[in-house]
């Protein structure tokens, strides 16, 4: 499984771009930490709710996984602006209006008010989006809308909101991101982790195992949890600063 | 050639290409070569060397078809064993045990080992009767009535309303649910191997003991009406004057068979022609074939039926009281009215007998009604023959394993156990001397055996205990009755297991061949460095050394050690031979050969599709769910490639590669709506590929499908030229009118079908039926001999534009300039790409016909991906990865699926062996069904070539061998899932879902591998050689 093995210098033509480090102070370092335990829990907590009867359950968790995410980054990350990042990058027509109060404003509201911008954005266009990709790779098109659009939800929260936090939404920069040109970090971890637990969550769903968890999504879910973790894991740690090959 | 100005000829290309080059006296950088002296000969050295290099690849290839032939041939024939036939005959005047209550055996007259109940009989199979076709509806839960429902309802009014004259029962076949097996187990009364059910083209007799032979022996003359599979099995069995046998196979012809038998049977019912015959076998097909063509949830279905029922109204009042009439399904059918496999529906079918006489009986007054559903109180279709052989005086054929039907012997007080206990105990011996002659002849183990001759033991205790009661009750005979029966179910589970036993030896060898040609594969697609055109000669010198020596060796292995079977001896030493000396080329060529393991993203992408496939055979869900997991994978790709072609630092490449990449994941989601469900699918499943669930037709609004495809298609596929400026020459000739003309004609054909099919212009049908063939072999020709001359002849899609400099012109069309004008040759930058691109709509035609409407439309977003494919492969620079032959791979694995097949025997459609001719003709027959069940994967195996040739410069050099590793990389994928699925196959083999499941998807993938080997060899590089050529006859050879 190469994408995230390679390790290399910088890349030939602009210079590299450094990954993401989390805030230095001891509350950033503590709960970046003790994050992952909480998202699992709240999920393990969560799960058997949600083989029950997804939809409600998966519409209820979303709330607690908002609000997770949110202090996450805003405990942990820098966001968006507050590093060296020349202004010019991230002032597109369409997103001033979302990314000017995080400038303006500092202290603690200049991290609070874009983990909710960040949240906005990923819910309203990673979410269908995302809805959309998985409707192409085999989710119902007729049928379990709501089931696939809280599916969807879910892995926007885990996977692109502390992105959109620390990158915001600059057209180039989200080209390198999709474009895996990005050093791996903690947050683009995240991303990595939850779309390959997403996309190995489908594995044991033909299965004739007869079980209730097999139904749609519930192992979509668990495998972007999982992989959520496990990514952030990994990235914060021995993959960090390593840069993905295709070639 | 001196006026300058660009000739239209290509001829007059080359010379205006030489003088421009004269004229400016410049060396170009890959144009064309001057035809001086020296240079005409080493063009001419260059042609000939690159035909040889060419016929050397293809030998290779060849080689390694042969190969996999060989592996294949090995396993199967261990695989799928059969039973060893004995030869012995059952006599008249040899009962197998001594005959109590004085009873003389030996006349036929009287019965031989039993006395007789019916002088005549008159046994009608009604193919595919379901035996759900035969009881009331009742509403369980969702079922809906459907048309097949209530429609013959005469069976079930006898046999409730007058229990003493017939019965009504389950007839559950034994897999695989085919006519010819059928009938060799209702008549010999043993048990059928899987590897008959390929004979079904071509009968063969039978020379075992069975039911027809011994009315034959004893004289008795015997009427055959209907399906001619019966001549094919009993060949001269019948009178020949009364005797008429119909056509089997053309599943579109509900009538003629029918008919033809109603026409001769009711006239031999007439008391002045009853003399003429003793046993009338009529074979109805008519709702077999219904069930083909639509359906059982059909108006047509219900029309059959109520055909059936008439018919046998009329046969009851006809009948005299000496004779039996027995009326059953050979088998049953699936939702969609096909059959072949060992689903529930496939295997009920019914049993109904009648007779004047009140002779039947029930043994509780419970089972006066039929059973509701065919899970209660089944009968086996085997047990049909040592009843009909009693009934009728004969012996029981002498490999007979069922057993006497309890309702045709029990009396009609449902009482006289007696006579069921002298029955069971004559059949149970046979079944005893049968059983010790084959553990003579096999060599079989005692205590396999154990259980089974304990419980002969204990019959015959019981039978023993009864001699000195001087009046033995009822439920005296009733132990016995039992203890005999008992004795039979256990021998039938015994033989059940022994003829599922398998050859290890040769299912091993077969795999090891299957295994070392994969590696050599491996080696030769992906561990090569350089071009593979300067290594095949060495390889296939040494492979064929070596297959030589092996032949040597295996035969005097063979004459040294006779007890070695000489035929697997050789062909495993010759295959291992070949093997052996490849691996010495191989080292002999040590230093080009590299790690084949991939060392690119892309590679491990191709690895990882190629083997999670794999594995996954291995699970029967996975298997089940393997469209999905294409659907799944290819998605995959797609995703892969926008990320990929983000990467890309040429804006256009990477909105190319966006575009294409895009379209190619909505055009796999799109196909994916097409669906034909198997069995095992069901209810996750939702059938679209008919209109319904239950039938197999195409519904009205799908026959727009392929309209819409002639209409689209063409112009999609110009797209793809312009690009490139190819759309020139032959390809405006071929794409705009022919191709569409044809796709058009094809659209035609299946809107007269239907016209046909829902007889919408009646008293038409012959005209219709003329026309749609006429079509359809326009159709054909216009695809492969008019597109193989367009495709041998066509030039290469150039044009030569001289301009006065200045203007704009893409600059890798320019191939010299200099002075005031450039020379612009228009299509340069696609010329091997576009000219062999042409052979792939070729095909796509001709497989496109084959295909039902909305198979049409799947097919036709095959082929639009494959372009997308090309586009793709070339803006992310991947036509050195082995990911563009693995993806083509995966794209006809899943169009196989959304062409309406899956990989169960039931789902072949062998109608489509009817749309080009009236009747069966060899080879075209199997040919057709080939190209209907494989069109996707043979469509893609054509287009491998393109994937490394697409927007290749002309001169580059080492093509062919580009040609050779993409190739031996598509065949690679299918070699990995053949193997796969083999071994699965033979490590599953006392699984459960043997013949359900794996069994048939190995069948599939090795009959995949063989048709995708052949179609590369002899479609794909032999149109790669002619587009060869036809370039360099513009471009030279040097």
């Amino acid at each position: 499984m190469s994408p995230t093995t390679t390790a290399t210098e910088a890349p030939k033509v602009k210079p590299p771009e450094t990954p993401i480090e989390h805030l230095s102070n001891d509350t950033a370092k503590l709960y970046t930490h003790i994050h992952p335990i909480l998202i699992l829990s709240l999920y393990a907590f969560q799960f058997k709710s949600i083989v029950a009867d997804p939809v409600p359950a998966l519409l209820n968790t979303l709330v607690p996984l908002g609000i997770l995410q949110i202090t996450y980054v805003a405990v942990c990350l820098p966001p968006i602006g507050s590093d060296v990042a020349p202004a010019a990058e991230k002032r597109k027509p369409g997103e001033k209006k979302k990314i000017a109060p995080g400038k303006l404003v500092s202290g603690l509201n200049g991290k609070i008010i874009p983990a909710f911008i960040s949240l906005l954005v990923s819910t309203l266009a990673a979410t269908p989006l995302l809805m959309l990709t998985l409707i192409f790779f085999g989710a119902p098109i007729t049928t379990h809308h709501a089931h696939t659009l809280l599916c969807a939800a879910h892995i926007s929260l885990l996977a692109t909101l502390p992105l959109i936090y620390v990158h915001g939404v600059d057209g180039e920069r989200w080209r390198e991101i999709v474009a895996c040109l990005l050093p791996i970090d903690e947050v683009y971890g995240c991303l990595i982790g939850t779309v390959l637990g997403a996309w190995l969550g489908a594995v044991p769903i033909p299965l004739d195992w007869d079980r209730e968890w097999q139904k749609w999504p519930v192992t979509i879910v668990t495998g972007a949890y999982l992989g959520f973790v496990v990514g952030k894991l990994a990235g914060g740690t021995f993959l960090k600063g390593k840069q993905m090959k295709f070639e | 050639m001196d006026n300058g100005e660009p000739l239209p000829s290509y001829e007059g290309l080359a010379a205006a290409f030489a003088k421009a080059k004269a004229e400016k006296e410049r060396e170009e950088a890959q144009g064309l070569k001057g035809r001086t002296g020296d240079a005409a000969a080493a063009n001419k050295q260059g042609e000939v060397h690159f035909k040889a290099a060419h016929g050397l690849v293809v030998a290779f290839f060849t080689w390694i078809l042969v190969l996999h032939v060989l592996g294949i041939y090995l396993f199967t024939s261990g695989f799928l064993l059969t039973r060893l036939v004995l030869q012995q005959k059952s006599e008249c005047s040899v009962p197998p045990a001594d005959l109590a209550h004085s009873y003389t055996p030996g006349s036929p007259k009287a019965g031989c080992w039993h006395p007789k109940t019916f002088e005549k009989a008159i046994v009608i199979i009604v193919d595919a009767l379901r035996y759900d076709f035969t009881v009331p509806f009742q509403a369980t839960g969702s079922e809906q009535l459907q048309h097949f429902h209530n429609a013959i309802p005469v069976l079930y009014e006898t046999a409730i309303n007058h229990p003493n004259n017939a019965f009504l029962l389950p007839f559950i076949a034994d897999p695989p649910t085919t006519t010819l097996q059928r009938l060799k187990g209702l008549t010999t009364g043993t048990l059928p191997t899987f590897l008959d059910a390929g004979s079904n083209f071509a009968g063969t007799a039978i020379d075992e003991d069975n039911l027809v032979a011994q009315l034959r022996n004893a004289s008795k003359r015997i009427v055959h009406l209907g399906d001619d599979t019966w001549h094919a099995l009993f060949p001269g069995y019948f009178e020949p004057n009364l005797t008429h046998a119909y056509d089997s196979f053309n599943v579109w012809d509900l009538h003629t068979v029918d008919n033809g038998v109603t026409d001769h049977i009711f006239p031999l019912l007439q008391s002045s022609n009853t003399s003429k015959w003793d046993i009338i076998f009529g074979h109805y097909l008519g709702v077999d074939h219904a069930g083909h063509r639509y359906g059982p949830n059909h108006p047509a279905m219900t029309a059959k039926l109520n055909q059936m029922d008439e018919i046998f109204r009329k046969m009851i009042d006809q009948l005299d009281d000496s004779t039996l009439l027995v009326v059953m399904g050979d088998h049953g059918m699936d939702a969609k009215g096909d059959h072949g496999g060992e689903s529930d529906d496939e295997i009920q079918a019914a049993l109904w007998m009648y007779s004047k006489q009140k002779l039947f009986g029930r043994s509780s007054p419970a089972y006066r009604t039929p059973p509701a559903t065919a899970q209660e109180r089944p009968v086996a279709q085997i047990d049909l023959v040592s009843t009909l052989s009693l009934l009728l005086g004969m012996p029981i054929p002498f490999n007979n394993l069922g057993v006497p039907i309890e309702e045709a012997f029990i009396g009609a007080k449902g009482e006289d156990y007696q006579n069921l206990a002298r029955v069971n105990r004559l059949t149970a011996a046979q079944i005893h001397r049968y059983q010790q002659e084959y553990a003579l002849a096999r060599g079989l183990e005692e205590n396999a055996r154990s259980n089974s001759l304990s419980l002969w033991k204990a019959a015959n205790d019981a039978w023993d205990k009864l001699k000195p009661i001087k009046k033995p009750s009822r439920d005296h005979w009733k132990t016995p009755a039992q203890a005999f029966a008992a004795y039979q179910a256990e021998t039938l589970t015994i033989c059940r297991d022994l003829w599922a036993r398998f050859d290890i030896p040769r299912m091993l060898h077969g795999v090891e061949i299957l295994t070392f040609t994969l590696v050599i594969l491996a080696i030769y697609a992906r561990g090569l460095q350089g071009d593979r055109t300067e290594l095949t000669p060495a390889l296939l010198v040494r492979g064929i050394i070596g297959t030589v020596l092996g032949v040597l060796v295996g035969v005097s292995l063979g004459f040294a050690k006779p007890d070695l079977p000489l035929e697997h001896t050789l062909i495993y030493c010759a295959s291992i031979g070949g093997v052996v000396g490849l691996g010495t080329a191989f080292w002999y060529v040590r230093r080009r050969v590299t790690n084949p393991l991939p060392n690119s993203l892309w590679g491990w992408v191709s690895v990882i599709f190629t083997l999670a496939l794999s594995a996954g055979f291995a699970a029967n869900s996975f298997t089940i769910w393997e469209d999905e997991i294409l659907l799944h994978f290819l998605c995959t790709f797609g995703a892969l490639t926008v990320i990929s072609s983000f990467r890309q630092k040429d804006p256009i490449d990477r909105a190319l590669g966006c575009y294409h990449s895009i379209l190619f994941i909505v055009l796999t989601r799109v196909a994916s709506l097409s669906r034909m469900c198997r069995e095992e699918q069901m209810p996750y499943c939702k059938s679209t590929y008919y209109a319904s669930a239950t039938s197999s037709t195409s519904a009205t609004w799908q026959l727009a499908i392929p309209y819409a495809v002639a209409f689209l298609l063409p112009n999609l596929i110009r797209s793809y030229y312009k690009g490139t400026r190819s759309h020139q020459g032959s390809a405006i000739l071929w794409l705009d009118f022919a191709l569409r003309f044809g796709l058009l004609l094809s659209a035609a054909y299946w809107t007269i079908d239907a016209a046909d099919d829902g007889d919408w212009y009646p008293g038409y049908s012959e005209m219709l039926k003329t026309t749609k063939i006429i079509i359809a072999q326009i159709t054909f020709a216009i695809a492969l001999a008019f597109g193989y001359s367009t495709f041998s002849w066509a030039k290469p899609l150039l044009t030569i534009e001289t301009k006065v400099k200045g203007s704009e012109e893409s600059a890798e069309q320019i191939v010299a300039d200099g002075g005031t004008s450039s020379i612009t040759i228009l299509g340069y930058a696609n010329v091997h790409g576009s000219r062999y691109a042409l052979l792939i709509t070729m095909w796509y035609l001709a497989i496109s016909l084959v295909q039902k409407p909305m198979g049409a439309g799947a097919i036709g977003i095959a082929a639009w991906q494959v372009f997308s494919l090309f586009e793709i492969t070339d803006t992310n620079k991947l036509s050195d990865t082995p990911i563009g032959p693995i993806v083509l791979g995966l794209l006809g694995s899943f169009h196989f699926f959304k062409t309406g097949h899956q990989a169960t025997l039931s789902s072949i459609q062998w109608e489509s062996a009817f749309i080009p001719l009236r009747t069966i003709k060899y080879p075209w027959t199997p040919i057709l069904i080939i190209l209907n069940s494989f069109g996707a994967q043979i469509l893609c195996a054509i287009a491998v070539p393109a994937i490394v040739l697409w927007k290749q410069p002309p001169k580059k050099k080492g093509l062919l061998g580009d040609v050779a590793k993409a190739t031996a990389t598509h065949l690679l994928f299918y070699a990995v899932i053949n193997l796969a699925t083999t071994m699965w196959a033979g490590h599953l083999r006392r699984h459960l879902m043997l013949y359900r499941i794996f069994c048939p998807k190995f069948m599939t993938g090795a009959l995949v591998l063989l048709v995708v080997d052949l179609v590369a060899i002899f479609v794909a590089l032999l149109g790669t050689r002619m587009s060869f050529l036809s370039v360099a006859e513009v471009f030279g050879w040097t």
